[in-house]
């Protein structure tokens, strides 16, 4: 089997709240292979988000390793982390986080600013990206003049344009009414059967963890799987 | 990379309301700053546009100003003749020798009386003024009372128009002419014939004497000449010099203008600050997803500092178009100098309003600093995560 | 927990906002009271104790034109004249300075104590004037500036008469609301450099109040005429035509003032509008909870009041401070440069430089402040000789005070407004 492409060591997250220390991780272990849809699960405060984050290089974990694409993230100072973000990993949110004075287009537009593609080259991905989520057609629209699902849709193609490895989504269809929802999950599907990413999805809901090929547990910071 | 340009345009638009406080704060100081220096800038101006490079004028040493000067009659005669002075068509020599006093004259909108300059000029003291040119009227008659006088003033007061008359020691005087000064101090006279001066104000001698020099060599000669010459407590000096000098009404001013400027901008800085928090406060999602997606932190901070510079840029801007009403328009204040009205113009140079924009801007900068810095400083997950 | 803590723990919730909104307040109503003193000092003649009874007669044509000397002896028979000087100004420069800090005047010495009995000297300094020909008498203001002592020498170069003269100094004086002046003897001066014959002006002193209209009358009407007509009036009129000539002066700073309460209100207006709308949904939830409109009202009003309040003690105490008390605030800012100095380098140690550089600059900032006022510890070193003092007068204080106020209740309106329309449901809606 080809080597998995994050592969995470005694991770352990632990902060302080006041007084109190959280343990957020508890000595985690895991290995996600190349090409898998993988939900994370488990009730609120069980940790799954913070492993997200730290997977996704948003947040450094107290002690353990995870390794991305061979590339230990935990290691990288802040300004590495900045590019590798940029160019490993896609983020979906569960509110949409779209600049609200740009268009469907900017938005999508933005991470490629980070790099040194031309204004074409980024014209080109830009639409081919809005053309995989289906909303070629609202290209210049503002979110607020795009649907809650429309608006997530736009942010997969965000999270996608720079043609990263890893999307992650942090309960991506919590503000979406059903049929949305169900949109949504449906393109992060396909992007997996067609483009070959690696999605890590954040859920509660078992319908949504449904969609992905693996689902894991997490319960107050330890895996059940 | 930075931020586009349109995403920090595209912001200050779309907080316009809450911003619009702010510009138009910033507009109101940058307003005041540039009337008020506009103020010292039309008496410099007015000052430095005084004379011809090609006059000498003489004074008594150790006087400050025309009207406290004194020269005798037989100082005049002696320079008289003086070879380096040049010649009119006539072949008499081009100098004039001037009487200045001062009178006390009430003003046309009845705000009491104010001291006005006369000047009393012989027969050449015209010629030497080119930049004069009479409007209406005509020119005061030698051996006559009468008098011309500067349109600018001519609406200050009452009772001097061309027609009218006034009454000054005891005499009267008529009214028949108004000229303009070219917007120099001569804007701020009026004018008759030297020796009618002389016997209406009760004086032995003039207060100065202007002369043409032949050449720029034949002025120094003259300055030498009368510096060496101990029968002569006289100092002559270029003509564009002495009047370039009198500005001292222009230090108290600017000393307003500078200290309104802080004043106000120091308030402007802190409704700047907390516009800026206010904006930065409402936009930490997506701060959050600008440092998710790769941003650095310094292009968050410099994104803010440009948003706050741009707005206000526009209160700048806005501050100018607010004062540029007011320029060319005439105004008088007691001249420091002379202890006169002086009537000068609100003068708004392009030099000036830069100064304004830069100080706009400046506000800007430091009114968002702080605010800016709290942006770049926002730990990703919490900007995430905020409600 | 009262009603009382609940509101002002809610104004000081956001310490910063709170902080900056009083700071510009304070900043603005500073700024209004300088205007309204100055515009007061330049326009309000400071009334000094002999002042009902002295009267100025200048020259008709205007003040700068001489008057014969042989009009003293028409001016001593009017009926009602207790005593009359001339006064000549003799427009000296000092040590080679630029401008004229002080005015030199050129009198009848032996009618000094008769004309300007509220000068305090010692007797032996007003027979020491009247002795000496080249004597002459100093403002304590002066003679503090200079650190010039009685029986020194001093030269002054005038730009009117032809020449300098020396003066030895019999006294200093004091208790006058302007100590600036020196007076010296009108015969010096006509036998010198001056213009024997003439004089600048007549100061006189009239032996009541009753006799002042018709001596001023008198006068008027004994000169109508002659070469030298002549304006008398009272001393307070005189003053007042001074002020006249400053002409647009009045108009000007009106209007200054008018520009910063506008931007006072509009700016304080708006961050009190921010300050509630991000407080929606906790009013919302107050009004769920059965607080009624009338209430929420108050604690807006409250909050505003408070915050224009706290505003107005350290804008306008401010201003008190610095222009009574300058040394006062001198000590003051010097204690926080040192607080700020403190706590600056408790952040060095903790590693923490944005917030070391914000206290550095701003102990720097404020050191600099402290050395300039104790460098100019008075108005008049302030202003550079244009101002002597500046009175922040009750009315002054009364009149910003009231302006705080408005702004108070100004400020409540536009929230105010917002959270009568709100209804419960939206407003708990707001949680994002």
């Amino acid at each position: 089997m080809a080597e998995p492409i994050v592969q995470i060591r005694e991770l352990t997250k632990i902060y302080a709240q006041g007084e109190i220390q959280v343990t957020a991780l508890d000595r985690i272990s895991l290995d996600i292979a190349a090409g898998e849809f993988l939900a994370l699960m488990g009730p609120s405060g069980s940790g799954k988000s913070t492993l997200l984050h730290i997977i996704a290089g948003v947040d450094r974990p107290t002690r353990g390793a995870c390794l991305v694409q061979g590339v230990n993230v935990t290691r990288l100072n802040e300004s590495e982390l900045a590019d590798w973000r940029n160019h490993n990993v896609g983020f979906i949110f569960q509110t949409f986080n779209l600049i609200p004075v740009l268009t469907a287009a900017e938005n999508v537009e933005l991470p490629l600013l980070l790099t040194r593609m031309g204004r074409a080259h980024r014209r080109r991905q830009v639409e081919t990206a809005l053309e995989l989520v289906g909303l070629a057609d609202r290209a210049r629209h503002l979110p607020r003049q795009l649907s809650g699902g429309q608006e997530q849709r736009v942010a997969i193609a965000r999270a996608l344009v720079t043609d990263p490895a890893l999307i992650v989504a942090d309960e991506p269809t919590g503000n979406l009414d059903s049929h949305s929802a169900h949109e949504v999950l449906g393109v992060l599907q396909s992007l997996r059967q067609d483009a070959g990413k690696t999605i890590i999805l954040v859920t509660h809901d078992p319908k949504a963890a449904a969609f992905g090929t693996r689902q894991i547990h997490l319960e107050k910071g330890e895996l059940k799987e | 990379m930075a931020l586009p340009l349109t995403y920090n345009y595209r912001n200050v638009l779309v907080r316009w309301r809450a911003s619009l406080a702010t510009v138009i704060g910033i507009a109101l100081v940058v307003a005041v700053f540039v009337l008020v220096q506009s103020l010292a800038v039309g008496l410099e101006k007015s000052a430095g546009n005084t004379g011809d490079p090609r006059n000498l004028m003489i004074v008594r040493k150790g006087s400050t100003a025309e009207s406290t000067s004194v020269v005798t009659i037989q100082q005049f005669q002696i320079l008289r003749y003086w070879p380096q002075i040049a010649r009119d068509e006539s072949g008499q020599p081009l100098i004039s020798a001037d009487l200045l006093c001062l009178i006390s004259q009430p003003r046309i909108d009845g705000t009491g009386e104010a001291n006005v300059s006369v000047r009393g000029l012989t027969a050449r003291g015209r010629a030497l003024r080119p930049q004069v040119e009479l409007m209406a009227g005509r020119w005061f008659a030698p051996g006559k009372r009468e008098v011309a006088v500067s349109q600018k003033l001519a609406r200050r007061f009452a009772h001097f128009h061309a027609g009218n008359a006034f009454r000054t020691g005891g005499h009267t005087l008529t009214v028949v002419g108004e000229f303009d000064g070219g917007n120099s101090a001569f804007d701020s006279e009026v004018w008759m014939d030297a020796d009618e001066a002389r016997s209406l104000f009760n004086r032995e001698g003039y207060s100065s004497l202007l002369v043409r020099a032949t050449s720029p060599e034949a002025g120094r000669e003259i300055v030498a000449r009368i510096e060496a010459d101990q029968r002569l407590p006289l100092l002559a000096g270029p003509e564009v010099k002495y009047y370039g000098e009198q500005t001292a009404t222009a230090g108290p001013i600017k000393l307003l203008g500078n200290f309104l400027a802080i004043a106000m901008s120091i308030g402007a800085v802190f409704a700047a600050m907390n516009t800026m928090y206010a904006s930065v406060g409402s936009r930490t999602r997506e701060i959050g997803a600008l440092r998710v997606l790769g941003f650095r932190r310094r292009t968050i901070l410099a994104a803010f500092i440009v948003e706050g510079a741009l707005l206000a840029a526009v209160g700048g801007l806005l501050g100018c178009l607010l004062a540029l009403p007011l320029h060319g328009v005439s105004t008088g204040a007691l001249s420091l100098n002379s202890f006169s009205e002086t009537v000068f113009e609100f003068r708004i140079t392009p030099w000036l309003a830069a100064k304004g924009m830069i100080f706009a801007v400046v506000v800007g900068v430091f009114g968002s600093l702080l605010p800016a810095i709290r942006a770049a400083r926002l730990p990703v997950i919490t900007a995430l995560k905020s409600a | 927990m009262t009603l009382a803590t609940f509101i002002l723990k809610n104004a000081l919730r956001n310490q910063r906002r709170a902080l900056l909104s009083i700071s510009s307040v304070a900043v603005s109503l500073f700024l209004l009271v300088t205007l309204q003193v100055a515009l007061r000092e330049l326009t309000l003649p400071p009334a000094s104790a002999g002042a009902e009874l002295r009267v100025a007669v200048r020259n008709k044509i205007s003040i700068t034109t001489m008057l014969p000397a042989r009009q003293r002896g028409v001016i001593e028979k009017i009926p009602g004249v207790a005593a009359v000087s001339p006064f000549t100004l003799f427009w000296g420069k000092f040590r080679n300075e630029e401008g004229l800090s002080f005015a030199q005047i050129a009198m009848d010495p032996t009618k000094l104590q008769s004309l300007f009995g509220e000068a305090r000297m010692d007797a032996v300094s007003y027979t020491r004037f009247a002795a000496t020909k080249d004597a002459c008498v100093l403002g304590k203001i002066t003679a503090d500036k200079y650190h010039l002592n009685i029986g020194d020498l001093i030269t002054l170069e005038s730009t009117v008469f032809p020449g300098s003269l020396s003066f030895h100094i019999a006294g200093i004086y004091s208790g006058t609301p302007d100590d600036r002046n020196m007076l010296f003897r009108q015969d010096y001066l006509d036998e010198s450099i001056g213009q024997p014959g003439y004089v600048g002006m007549w100061w006189l002193k009239v032996k009541s109040a009753a006799d002042m209209a018709p001596v001023v009358k008198a006068i008027n009407a004994g000169f109508e005429n002659t070469s030298a007509e002549v304006r008398a009036e009272s001393e307070r009129n005189f003053q007042l035509s001074f002020m006249s000539m400053l002409g647009n002066i009045k108009t000007l700073i009106a209007s200054l003032c008018a520009v910063v309460v506008f931007t006072l209100v509009l700016v304080s207006a708006s961050t009190m509008s921010m300050a509630v709308r991000e407080r929606f949904r906790e009013l919302a939830i107050l009004k769920a909870l059965g607080f009624r409109r009338r209430e929420l009202f108050a604690f807006i009003l409250a909050e505003s009041f408070g915050l224009a309040a706290a505003g107005a003690i350290v804008g306008i105490g401010g201003t008190w401070l610095l222009y009574s008390h300058t040394a006062a605030l001198a000590v003051i800012l010097a204690l926080t440069t040192a607080a700020f100095f403190i706590l600056a380098v408790r952040h060095v140690l903790r590693k923490e430089y944005l917030p070391l550089t914000i206290y550095l600059v701003s102990a720097l900032i404020l050191a600099d402040w402290t050395a300039w006022f104790a460098a100019h510890p008075s108005v008049l070193a302030m202003t550079r000789g244009v101002f002597i003092s500046f009175e922040v007068t009750p009315r002054i204080m009364g009149c910003t005070a009231l302006v705080a106020a408005l702004l108070g209740i100004v400020c409540a309106v536009a929230p105010a407004l917002s959270v009568a329309r709100m209804s419960v449901v939206n407003g708990l809606k707001t949680l994002d």
